[in-house]
């Protein structure tokens, strides 16, 4: 059941990417009711597949390597549908869908089995910081897919060309405006899980060193936007390029990490 | 042959002949009545825009098209055929739907032409009648969904849409934004109305002649400044929009550089639509500058104009389905004169031999005469109600036309008096018809 209702999600988020995609092969508007139902279904069956999860398991989601990159995906796809619902934009479906996709078809291959979770106190101290940090994750996700989009879409503008980038792409305004916003956000979400990871690790004495540099260096890099945004006053441009590269890099490191690394069951 | 529309346009007419055949609005009705009067016509609608003076008419006995080119070459000097068209039948209707979607306009898909098309018909409805109504009517909702349904009408399909259309790509809403216009011609009014429609908070118009300046400025709520003095002002400006008579590039990098610097990264769209050009080119190297000339805006307008003609297939599917039933609505129309007269002769005999047989049966109490009254309609609504059905189904499907001609001539109808306000058979029936006839040999 729970697999079942897994790929049903990921076949909604490819499939409103798809959809999302349709208006650059085929001259009609963008499907914005269709893009949102589509996502919107997604996100409800994988909501119930991570409710069955922790009905059957009796463990929140967020622990062991399946669970947390499923509850990654869809932290993801939530935070997209949101921007997608305020926004009435659905392009950016066509970056962030398929990057909630990847890894909720991770944790569907490698199955999901719970990990080692305290209770008590500690284990909604570990709930809080491990879903903070998810939201930023997300947040600065969306914050990279933005950005990809405004360098495509500057690149087409100042090269003059009007194809269908042009026609169906947001404005360059509104892609920068969800930057802004998806980086200071992604650095709230962030900032408090490393919060909550330091005081956890002081308090009892734990200590992961992978994930410790790993999320150090995803903060520092949503940190680096962040406050290059609000204090620096970075250019559109430059934003968008550093949150792009930066959310790679976050991602190729978390791979190595995981590659490299011991504890095959775990996040990290 | 009922529906015939003949006229000229832009297609076949250059604008100096177009522009003495158009009627002014006043003119229609008087010009419409007028030449029903001398061909017999029924109905009559007149569209006349600055692309197009067409003639809507449902033909009389007669064919109305000799006095449509008397009249439009009377109005012209000179023979109008030369210049015109004729569609008859399903291809005028199909012409209309064409005309009321923006197809056969200038501007593949433009909207405006529904307007003058709802106009015209509103103008001439004391001319126009059954036929022409449901035509008509039919044309502008047929219109409506091909714009909703197809991308027929989508994007910028004009140089100052296009400059708007790049604007927003950039900015998205322009509401609030504020831009300078750098000229005062007739391209810089143009312009200067597109943005205010788009609600551009601060339009400022510099001029070498500060006086035309002032003038233009007054006339959309902007400010006028000297020519010399916009530079100082580039700095808060998001749209520059060029359209100088200057032989030469009058905005220079030097001068966008020092705004570009002011404006802290922020991006500024400078639209040059003066020919020659009057920005220099080195200014497009300038980061966050995006700088658009005359043949960008027209690289836009193709690409949409493209875009639109690749929808003409799916238009064109539409167009033929909506003709289809608006000719089986046509043909239903003919049954309706033959089935009046033939329920009228029903109704006579049902009288005469309800008489006859009260007659017959001497003084009747009320109450058995009403049932006697009733038996004999009730009986003649059942034998009638079926033939009615088929007959009306035949009659609109087109496969029926030679039973309305079996009607005719089985219970005496065909020489029965034609009213004068009555529908009359499309030509696809009439040509049934005369097959029928040929094939039965009768009468």
């Amino acid at each position: 059941m729970i697999a079942i209702a897994h790929f049903i999600a990921i076949t909604c988020y490819i499939g409103a990417a798809a959809l999302a995609a349709v208006p650059f092969a085929r001259p009609v508007g963008a499907p914005v009711r269709g893009v949102v139902g589509l996502l919107g279904i997604g996100i409800a069956v994988h909501a119930l597949a991570l409710l069955t999860f922790a009905h059957r398991e009796g463990a929140v989601p967020l622990t062991g390597l399946g669970p947390s990159l499923s509850f990654a995906g869809f932290v993801l796809a939530v935070t997209l549908w949101i921007v997608e619902l305020i926004a009435h934009e659905v392009t950016l479906t066509l970056v962030a869908a398929p990057l909630a996709a990847l890894p909720t078809t991770f944790a569907n291959v490698i199955g999901l089995t719970p990990g080692h979770e305290p209770a008590g106190v500690r284990g909604l101290w570990l709930f809080a910081h491990i879903a903070l940090s998810f939201v930023g994750i997300a947040a600065f996700a969306t914050a990279a897919a933005a950005g990809t989009m405004y360098l495509v879409e500057r690149r087409e503008l100042r090269s003059r060309r009007f194809g269908p980038i042009f026609r169906f792409f947001p404005p360059l305004a509104t892609l920068d405006r969800v930057n802004h916003v998806a980086a200071i956000a992604g650095w709230l979400g962030l900032t408090l899980g490393i919060v909550l990871a330091a005081a956890y690790s002081i308090a009892y004495r734990e200590m992961n060193v992978l994930q410790l540099l790993w999320g150090t260096g995803a903060w520092l890099c949503v940190s680096a936007v962040a406050l290059g945004r609000v204090l620096g006053r970075w250019q559109a441009r430059r934003a968008a390029l550093y949150s792009s590269v930066s959310f790679v890099a976050v991602l190729v490191l978390y791979v190595a990490f995981r590659v490299a690394g011991p504890g095959a069951g775990n996040f990290l | 042959m009922p529906v015939i529309v003949a006229g000229i346009s832009h297609r076949g007419a250059p604008v100096a002949i177009r522009e003495k055949i158009a009627y002014r609005p006043v003119e229609l009705v008087p010009t419409l009545a007028a030449l029903r009067d001398r061909s017999g016509a029924r109905e009559g609608v007149l569209l006349s825009t600055c692309n197009r003076t067409e003639l809507y008419l449902v033909e009389g006995a007669g064919d109305a098209l000799p006095f449509i080119w008397a009249e439009l070459s009377a109005r012209l000097g000179e023979e109008a055929s030369a210049y015109g068209y004729v569609r008859r039948d399903r291809e005028a209707v199909a012409h209309l739907f064409r005309v009321a979607a923006g197809l056969d306009s200038m501007i593949l898909g433009e909207a405006q032409i529904h307007g003058q098309v709802r106009d015209a018909w509103s103008a001439c409805r004391s001319q126009s009648g059954t036929v022409l109504n449901r035509l008509f009517q039919t044309s502008l909702q047929v219109a409506g969904r091909i714009r909703a349904d197809t991308a027929i009408a989508r994007g910028a399909a004009s140089v100052s849409t296009a400059a708007l259309q790049l604007a927003r790509q950039i900015f998205g809403s322009l509401t609030g934004r504020r831009a300078m216009v750098l000229g005062a011609g007739e391209m810089a009014e143009l312009a200067l109305e597109c943005l205010a429609a788009e609600g551009v908070r601060t339009a400022v118009v510099a001029n070498r002649t500060f006086e035309r300046a002032v003038a233009l400025a007054a006339r959309y709520g902007a400010t006028a400044m000297h020519y010399e003095q916009c530079w100082e002002q580039l700095a808060g400006v998001d749209v520059l929009l060029c359209s100088t008579a200057a032989p030469h590039p009058v905005v220079t990098a030097d001068h966008v550089r020092a705004a570009v610097e002011r404006r802290r990264h922020q991006p500024l769209c400078i639209l040059d639509i003066a020919m020659p050009r009057d920005v220099d080119p080195a200014v497009r190297q300038l980061e966050n500058v995006y700088l658009y000339d005359l043949d960008d805006l027209h690289a836009v307008v193709a690409t949409n104009l493209e875009r639109r003609r690749a929808e003409l297939p799916a238009v064109e599917t539409v167009i033929a389905a909506e003709v289809e039933r608006f000719w089986q609505w046509l043909a239903g129309l003919a049954a309706v004169p033959v089935l009046t007269r033939f329920r009228g002769e029903m109704e006579r005999v049902r009288q005469q031999e309800l008489q006859e047989a009260l007659h017959r049966l001497g003084a009747l109490p009320p109450e058995q005469r009403a049932v006697v009254e009733q038996l004999s309609r009730s009986l003649m609504n059942k034998f009638l109600h079926g033939p009615t059905v088929r007959l009306r189904a035949a009659a609109a499907n087109g496969r029926g036309l030679g039973v309305i001609d079996a009607l005719r001539y089985l219970f005496d109808l065909a020489d029965s008096p034609t009213r004068d306000d009555e529908p009359v058979l499309p030509p696809a029936a009439e040509a049934a018809r005369t097959t029928d006839d040929a094939q039965q040999g009768e009468p």
